[in-house]
């Protein structure tokens, strides 16, 4: 058995040495105690002796980084058979553990009993505290319930407040398809993209997305009021110069879609609306204000999943998704804007019930029951020849929970 | 590449930087003497003198017996009596054999004597783990000095500022203390040349960001940097602050960075408890910075253990880069 | 020129200086008396440690110091600052804690200096005034000024670590300093013989391979020739020495001492070998002075007593706001 030659530790913090340069030729015989080759450290050079009496064979390269206890050469023994270099027989000195060292920050978990103080930080009872809000009418999204900053709807005033208002055309996004076009208007804090689910069921048909103002890729626009809003979305319709369209809008689209309707009624073949706003007076504001002033995954998906009925959908991946499209301070503070001027004081200012009576193209209504954005029961102010489409287990998304069985019920339907 | 610039990229080692220092102070003022054990010809436990004995002589750079309560001693009366000594520990931990000289007597002389003398004292200690040298050898034990009004105290953590903090602390009419970690001696980086200060008592923001603020010390420092690129690969912009100065502490920096995040995570190597830490998080706390906090302070500091022998073992009583990983992702999240 | 039988003290000073220094323990006693009745009357904070009965060992080991020359001292140091020609009025007004005092206030008893004239403080830390001389001591020699610096410590300090390392350096860098150790027999309650393995403190001398002498502490020629042969062997750049006073305190430690340890026949026996009458007789039988000469000093420095103390009561005192000032430099006019 050939002695393996190591690298030796020559200082107290030394984790690898170089091998400088040997001082006998490989097939050379050396005696223990002989000078065999030259280390460097990143603090001195050494000479190391042999350990052993032998013959020297597979030698590292001169100016090989090596590791501390690792072989560096072999000495055969006189006529010992010398072949390809021996295995490495000492494990190489572990690298520091991949696994994190364990923080614990265990805390005995009592739950809040209803006489205990509210759980807020000092940053969201000051932000409270400003804005004049009780901290008992607040969700608290961190731990145990604990109001946060980003839990008080003041807290996007710290968000930045302003944006340079833009002007231009709104984004419009078409796939090439059969058939009278559909139109489709998404929701507040939304875009063009969030259509993809029902998309997949909508196979062939032509498609013309609209990306809201200050929504997708469409302008940062200063909109005063949801008139402002219809106003602009109309001018966009206008410029599409079709003959027909099925328009489909949802939530805040829907009430566009619905707007456009009244005013645009021989273009419009069919109007498609998905928990519409505009039919009631109540909206869950905290969770518009919410998703709009989130600024990481982390804050957005508590929101998210007030969206819908099955919480898990919002998983990790998706409240990052969702996130990547909201990453520009800007957009968001327009959207916050707009939020303001259609939705002031968590009320709806605008009322189509009106405009819902009066359209006469084919209509339906599609809402989930457990819709916790826009009450389900603004669907009962409909009148007759609306039709009603109430989806058990579905949250304010039905378009994404139940993107099978709408995608069936327009291909049958348009 | 603006080649007027090339003389500023300069690196050296952190080491050869204190030596530069030190060599600047002896060349240019006949008061400073170096005194410790082993600094002469043996060039200092750590080799930070080196061979500024053969520039010098005997005189200046003075091996002292192993006496480092005596030693102590000696530079405490040298300081009041017109020399401008640099005292090296060999080891931080045994200055503990000198505590008197340092706590009753360094830290006390001029309020005393109703400042009618100043100690100008310097004194080195090469501190923390990491080097195998178990629990007599690798202390961090600044906070026990920190605790001592009279003393200032600091953890250089850089070459640059291990060069201009000694250079400072020489122009320092009181006791300055500095805690040099033994890992960061053979660090390399860019040092000016020639003579320069910085500040003692001013906090360094060695990477700015907004969602939280990691408050590091000496080795930690660089750590917590190492955590923060890491944090920023996961959507994390973490502010890292160099405190650079344990006494006095820069309130200023430290506060306004937490009123811009609303999260603290403090890293030291020395004990937990009763640390560096907790004096940082009660700064914080006690100050309107708190109505800015948006989760609780966190504290990593070393475990309540002395610093073991196995290497896995000791890695694992101070702060590793992922235990602030964790705590920083934690902390940002809103889930702490 | 004289007689070899004539004490060594008179041999060597004139009577000028020879009244100076038996003026100083005259104001020495008297601080101290003066002192320990302002205490009584509550006009003192904290506890003292008087050197009555040591008088002669504090003026003695300072005979050929100037100004530049350097001492250290001890909890025990009243003596010492006076001998070193402090000023008796800021002496008392540090004691009442006012800003006149030596330390404005900060110190007390424990801590009076008087750097100008070269005393860099008394210590309340045994031993912990050992190796600042010796670093006294370093400066000295390494700015080349020529001074030497006088170490004085009790008995109790030659068990401290202090103590040894210090005597070590100054002998291994040959420094010019002079250990003064003035052995009054007890660290607070403990007798030299319980705690100290040799006989004769000066006999840790020969450990450092330093000259190392015991005399009288209460005969003042004894003391200042022992002392002064070491300060000339300092100052020729022979390095230290180390004298030991034999000498007594007549008091407590401090002011809590109730006298456990030692028997009213012992302090009586010491009281009978008072420094100062040795010293006035010493002065009287060599013609120096008269009896009359000697009882006008005593008035004179009873007076000096007076007036410090009405100086002392009249400084103003520091104020809470500034009860922080003086811990670092910075803001302070140096």
């Amino acid at each position: 058995m050939p002695v393996e030659v190591i690298m030796p530790k020559v200082d107290m913090d030394m984790a690898r040495g170089t091998v400088a340069a040997w001082h006998v030729e490989p097939g050379a015989t050396v005696a223990k105690g002989d000078p065999l080759f030259d280390i460097e450290t990143d603090k001195a050079a050494m000479e190391v002796e042999a350990q052993a009496d032998g013959i020297l064979h597979h030698p590292a390269p001169e100016g090989t980084e090596v590791a501390i206890g690792q072989p560096v050469a072999w000495l055969y023994a006189e006529g010992e058979e010398v072949g390809d270099a021996p295995a490495v027989s000492a494990p190489e000195a572990q690298p520091e553990p991949e696994e994190p060292a364990e923080t614990t920050v265990s805390e005995p978990v009592s739950p809040p009993s209803p006489t205990e103080n509210i759980r807020a930080t000092p940053r969201a009872r000051t932000l409270a505290r400003d804005a004049n809000i009780d901290l008992a009418t607040l969700t608290g999204s961190g731990p145990r319930g604990r109001i946060q900053a980003e839990d008080v709807p003041q807290a996007r005033e710290e968000v930045p407040a302003t944006f340079t208002a833009q002007t231009g055309a709104l984004h419009v996004m078409r796939s090439k398809g059969t058939g009278t076009p559909l139109v489709l208007i998404h929701g507040f804090a939304s875009d063009s993209m969030s259509w993809k689910p029902l998309e997949a069921h909508l196979k062939n048909r032509a498609l013309i997305r609209i990306d809201l103002p200050c929504h997708g890729k469409s302008p940062n626009m200063r909109v005063g009021s949801f008139a402002d809003l219809v106003k602009t979305v109309r001018q966009t319709f206008d410029d599409l110069h079709l003959d027909a369209a099925h328009v489909i809008g949802h939530s805040l689209g829907g009430a566009v879609a619905l707007a456009l309707a009244d005013t645009r009624p021989r273009s419009i073949a069919s109007l498609t609306l998905i928990a519409p706003a505009g039919l009631g007076p109540d909206i869950n504001e905290a969770a518009l204000a919410g998703i709009a002033r989130a600024t990481k995954p982390e804050s957005l998906a508590p929101w998210l999943k007030t969206l819908v009925h099955d919480e898990s959908l919002i998983n990790d991946g998706y409240a990052r998704a969702a996130m990547k499209t909201r990453l520009d301070p800007h957009m968001r503070a327009a959207q916050a804007a707009l939020a303001h001027a259609v939705f002031p004081d968590g009320t709806q200012a605008f009322d189509l019930k009106a405009a819902l009576h009066r359209v006469s193209m084919p209509t339906r209504l599609i809402w989930g029951r457990s819709d916790k954005i826009i009450p389900w029961q603004h669907a009962l102010t409909a009148p007759g020849p609306v039709a009603l489409h109430l989806f058990e287990a579905t949250g304010h998304l039905p378009q994404f929970e139940r993107a099978e069985g709408i995608g069936k019920l327009l291909q049958s339907a348009l | 590449m603006n080649m007027q610039n090339a003389p500023d990229i300069r690196e050296l080692s952190y080491a050869e930087a204190i030596r530069e220092a030190m060599d600047i102070a002896l060349g240019s003022d006949e008061r400073v003497v170096l005194m410790g054990e082993d600094i002469g010809v043996y060039g200092g436990a750590f080799q930070v003198t080196g061979d500024l004995i053969d520039k010098y002589g005997p005189d200046r750079v003075m091996d002292t017996p192993i006496s480092e309560l005596g030693g102590a001693g000696v530079a405490v009366g040298a300081a009041m009596t017109g020399l401008r000594p640099i005292f090296e520990f060999q080891f931080s931990d045994f200055a503990t054999l000198a505590m008197e000289q340092i706590v009753n007597q360094a830290a006390k002389i001029r309020f005393m004597l109703g400042g009618a003398v100043s100690v100008p004292l310097v004194m080195r200690f090469p501190a923390g783990s990491g080097t195998g040298a178990a629990a007599q050898h690798s202390q961090s034990i600044e906070a026990w000095l920190g605790h001592v009004p009279g003393l200032k105290v600091i953890q250089p953590s850089t070459p640059e500022d291990a060069k201009g903090m000694l250079l400072a602390a020489l122009e320092d009419p009181d006791p300055v203390m500095i805690f040099e970690h033994k890992i960061l001696y053979k660090m390399r980086g860019p040092v000016p040349e020639g003579h320069y200060t910085i500040p003692i008592g001013k906090a360094a923001v060695r990477r700015e960001g907004k969602d939280l603020t990691i408050v590091a010390t000496s080795l930690m420092v660089h750590k917590a940097l190492a955590a923060a690129d890491d944090l920023a690969q996961n959507g994390i912009d973490a502010e890292v602050i160099d405190l650079r100065t344990i006494r006095p502490m820069d309130r200023d920096t430290v506060l306004a960075s937490v009123r811009k995040t609303g999260r603290l995570i403090c890293v030291y190597e020395g004990v937990k408890t009763l640390g560096v830490g907790a004096e940082i998080s009660a700064m914080v706390a006690e100050s309107d910075a708190f109505d800015y906090l948006d989760a609780p302070i966190f504290r990593l500091g070393g475990a309540e253990s002395p610093i073991p022998y196995n290497p896995e073992l000791e890695k694992a009583v101070v702060p590793q880069v992922p235990d602030i990983l964790n705590a920083a992702t934690e902390l940002a999240q809103g889930r702490l | 020129m004289s007689d070899p039988n004539t004490p060594y003290a008179i041999r060597t000073y004139d009577a000028e200086t020879l009244k100076d220094a038996l003026r100083k323990m005259f104001l020495i006693r008297k601080f101290e008396e003066g002192a320990e009745d302002s205490y009584t009357r509550g006009l003192i904070h904290g506890t003292m440690h008087l050197s009555i009965g040591q008088e002669a060992s504090a003026v003695g080991s300072c005979m050929s110091l100037s100004d530049a020359d350097k001492i250290t001292s001890t909890h025990r140091g009243h003596g010492h600052c006076v001998a070193k020609g402090a000023d008796l009025g800021r002496m008392f007004a540090e004691f009442f804690g006012k800003e006149d005092g030596y330390c404005r206030g900060r110190g007390g008893s424990m801590h009076i200096a008087d750097v100008e004239k070269g005393n860099l403080g008394a210590n309340g830390i045994v031993g912990g005034g050992l190796p600042i001389a010796v670093g006294a001591a370093l400066s000295a020699k390494r700015l080349n000024t020529g001074a030497v610096t006088v170490c004085f410590f009790g008995d109790g300090a030659n068990n401290e670590g202090a103590f040894h390392e210090a005597l070590n350096m100054a002998a291994v860098w040959k420094l010019p300093v002079v250990f003064v150790c003035e052995n009054n027999r007890y660290g607070m309650s403990t007798s030299t013989e319980k705690s100290t393995a040799v006989k004769h403190i000066a006999d840790r001398a020969s450990a450092y391979n330093m000259p190392g002498t015991t005399v009288d502490g209460n005969d003042f020629s004894a003391v200042a020739e022992a002392v002064d042969t070491a300060v000339a062997h300092a100052r020729a750049g022979n390095g230290p020495s180390l004298v030991e006073n034999l000498t007594y305190r007549w008091r407590g430690h401090s002011k809590s001492d109730r006298n456990r340890y030692r028997t009213k026949e012992e302090i009586s026996d010491w009281m009978a070998r008072d420094p100062i009458l040795h010293m006035s007789a010493l002065l009287v039988e060599h013609k120096v002075m008269s009896e009359a000469d000697v009882a006008a000093l005593e008035t004179e420095t009873a007076q000096v007593i007076q007036d410090a103390i009405a100086f002392a009561n009249a400084s103003p005192a520091p104020t809470a706001a500034e009860a922080t000032r003086f811990v670092y430099t910075d803001g302070e006019a140096a």
